[in-house]
């Protein structure tokens, strides 16, 4: 009995630390080649600097609304998006800067950081929540990435990806999978999951054509899981990758100016 | 009929013992009265706080609104069942409820908005009495605002203050504008004290987009002894396709505690006058031992025990009717006393709450029959079932042994 105890405990992490090593070598390399890819496909739209124009169309069961806004960024760390159109919000910015979000209202000429139990709350009225634009410059430190998938599904070459948020990464997902095209690197469709590993939305990326110079998907649609006649969708009109910018242009005293 | 002579002649031949006596039951009362108005003041307050300053005695909501508080989730036709209500000859009043953020210079806070009708909303509540600083809503001012206190001290602001709102308009757009402190509400409860926002209907209306319907009717009886229950019936009957709660189911804590007040009074009195039960069985038991052998001479002459021990009873009577004037006289008195200043609390518990509801800073009494009543009798009862050992003692002497004690 003792012997049958004995070769057990020194058999455990015998048949554990091989396979261990093993996939932990594995793993090294692949997660530099996801996070590589990855990497790649989210400067897709940033670059070091950059200046859009774009159109969002949300619909909801209570609204649909359509709006034209401007952006820049710079790095991952600074944004900021005006509204041009419709006239009624035309001057409404949020500034995205390291983990704030200043919203500046021109009814009011106030501008309101945002406190945190407003991050949860709607960007502009659509799908997105003032959280996403935290944390979409974040995925790289709250999440591990490794491919999933890699070869033909639907004719098309693709690799997938799977993101699970670090142990103790302040994120709201359960999971992320991201489907991206092997050639070039454009990103197909994201699937998030919530804490019980359901589909909690997608975010379809479509049209893909000749933007600033490359293939890019133009269209960005985000669908809730749980209202799926509901959508939030972005289209690009112009990007303009590595520009010239100050950071200065991504202060608060500028958001009033513009 | 000579005993309440010889009686009140015994009572005052000891008279420290009668003193002391008289003066511990009077005491005990007295602190009993004064409980019991304390408690009768801090339960009509936090009631009314609950009640009159916020939900009104029954509340009309569309279906699953209070479990998800919808911008959206509206009773559309409001105005008509507002006036329906009052034709059966009852108060309403409909609001209006939305959430956003308020900034003030560097410090903003979440709110729930709320919009006011003002020319129905005082038939139903007394809201507009409750103000701290400042005034209460205006039509004419439709960018005043009133906020709940706390509120007020977390955005640091004062009345005449600026504050910016921020929030999601049904039509999707940033509902955005500037708004001055109009008024700073006292205390009232938790959710108005930290986020009540209160504004006047037609300027909720624009801000966040709502052309028509109500998220809330607020009914109040006209006479609030009569039945609950048989007004929320007669509610629900006219708001069908709504749901329909009285406060009691709004409030169930509050509810409980108010319906526990005359239990809890009754056992903190036998509690204390356990205590004064005592005092009593030992002087009456002293008394009658000291006076065996006089007992045993009475009962020698031919006064029956039944007499007998309806001296004891009449001599301990005497003092507790005496005690029982001090006890009212004086915990009437200061119980009046506190009912008109109040004890002010503000600088041990300023703001605090239980279930919810605010505690008024100034605590104030509030006597009632009742709260006078019932120590006065429970001290008779007390009494009564104290001196049962002594006098059945005295009834049961044997004249002989008792002539040779010593």
């Amino acid at each position: 009995m003792l012997r049958f105890l004995f070769t057990i405990i020194f058999l455990i992490p015998l048949l554990i630390y091989p396979i261990d090593i093993y996939s932990g070598q594995q793993d090294d390399s692949s997660r530099e080649r996801a996070k590589e890819i990855l990497r790649q496909v989210e400067d897709m739209w940033r670059g070091t600097s950059s200046h859009s124009l774009f159109t969002m169309q949300v619909k909801t069961a209570h609204y649909s609304r359509d709006m034209r806004l401007e952006g820049w960024s710079k790095g991952k760390e600074k944004s900021l998006v005006r509204i041009l159109l419709p006239l009624k919000e035309k001057g409404t910015a949020t500034l995205k800067s390291g983990n704030s979000i200043y919203n500046y209202l021109p009814r009011t000429d106030r501008t309101i950081r945002l406190t945190s139990g407003m991050m949860t709350g709607s960007w502009m009225g659509s799908h997105f929540t003032n959280d996403d634009l935290i944390k979409e410059s974040r995925m790289e430190e709250d999440y591990d990435p490794f491919v999933s998938f890699e070869g033909n599904r639907d004719g098309e070459e693709i690799i997938e990806f799977t993101l699970i948020p670090k142990p103790d990464a302040p994120v709201v997902w359960g999971k992320i999978v991201a489907i991206v095209l092997s050639e070039g690197y454009i990103p197909l469709k994201y699937y998030y999951y919530d804490e019980d590993m359901n589909i909690a939305r997608t975010i379809i990326f479509s049209k893909i054509e000749l933007l600033a110079g490359r293939l890019r998907p133009k269209v960005m649609k985000i669908v809730p899981a749980d209202k799926p006649n509901e959508y939030t969708e972005l289209v690009y009109e112009e990007l303009d990758l590595n520009i010239q910018i100050e950071d200065e242009f991504f202060s608060i005293a500028r958001l009033k100016r513009m | 009929m000579k005993i309440l002579t010889i009686a009140s002649r015994n009572v005052f031949r000891n008279w420290r013992r009668t003193l002391v006596t008289t003066l511990a039951m009077g005491f005990a009362g007295f602190i009993m009265i004064l409980f019991a108005s304390l408690m009768q003041g801090l339960l009509q307050s936090s009631e009314r706080n609950a009640v009159a300053m916020d939900l009104g005695d029954i509340q009309i909501h569309a279906e699953s609104y209070r479990n998800d508080p919808d911008l959206y989730k509206r009773i559309d036709n409001a105005d008509e069942l507002v006036h329906q209500i009052r034709l059966a000859g009852f108060h309403a009043t409909h609001r209006l409820y939305g959430f956003g953020l308020i900034a003030a210079g560097s410090s903003s806070a979440g709110v729930q908005l709320r919009g006011i009708d003002l020319s129905t909303e005082f038939d139903v509540t007394q809201i507009h009495l409750h103000v701290l600083h400042g005034n209460w809503l205006d039509q004419r001012d439709p960018k005043g605002v009133v906020i709940g206190r706390k509120l007020a001290r977390i955005l640091g602001v004062k009345v005449g203050d600026e504050l910016v709102f921020l929030g999601q308009a049904t039509d999707g757009s940033m509902a955005n504008d500037l708004y001055t402190v109009k008024g700073i509400l006292k205390s009232v409860g938790e959710e108005v004290d930290r986020g009540g926002f209160y504004m006047t209907e037609s300027e909720f209306r624009e801000l966040m987009f709502v052309p028509t319907g109500a998220h809330e009717i607020a009914v109040m009886r006209p006479d609030r002894s009569s039945d609950l229950k048989a007004a929320k019936e007669q509610i629900t009957a006219i708001a069908q396709d709504y749901e329909t709660m009285d406060w009691r189911e709004l409030k169930p804590v509050i509810a409980r505690i108010l319906d526990l007040a005359d239990s809890q009074m009754i056992i903190m009195v036998i509690i204390t006058y356990t205590a004064v039960a005592m005092v009593i069985l030992n002087a009456m038991l002293m008394s009658v031992f000291e006076r065996i052998r006089e007992l045993g001479i009475m009962k020698a002459v031919g006064v029956t025990p039944w007499r007998l021990m309806l001296l004891i009873y009449a001599e301990t009577f005497i003092q507790v009717v005496m005690a029982s004037v001090i006890a009212s006289l004086s915990g009437w008195s200061l119980s009046r006393y506190f009912q008109k200043n109040g004890i002010d609390l503000s600088s041990v518990s300023d703001g605090a709450s239980f279930a919810g509801v605010a505690m008024d800073p100034i605590w104030r009494a509030y006597v009632t029959p009742e709260a006078v009543l019932i120590p006065i009798i429970f001290l008779f009862i007390i009494a009564s079932l104290a001196v049962l050992y002594p006098a059945i003692k005295a009834a049961v002497i044997q004249p002989v042994t008792a002539i040779h004690h010593r």
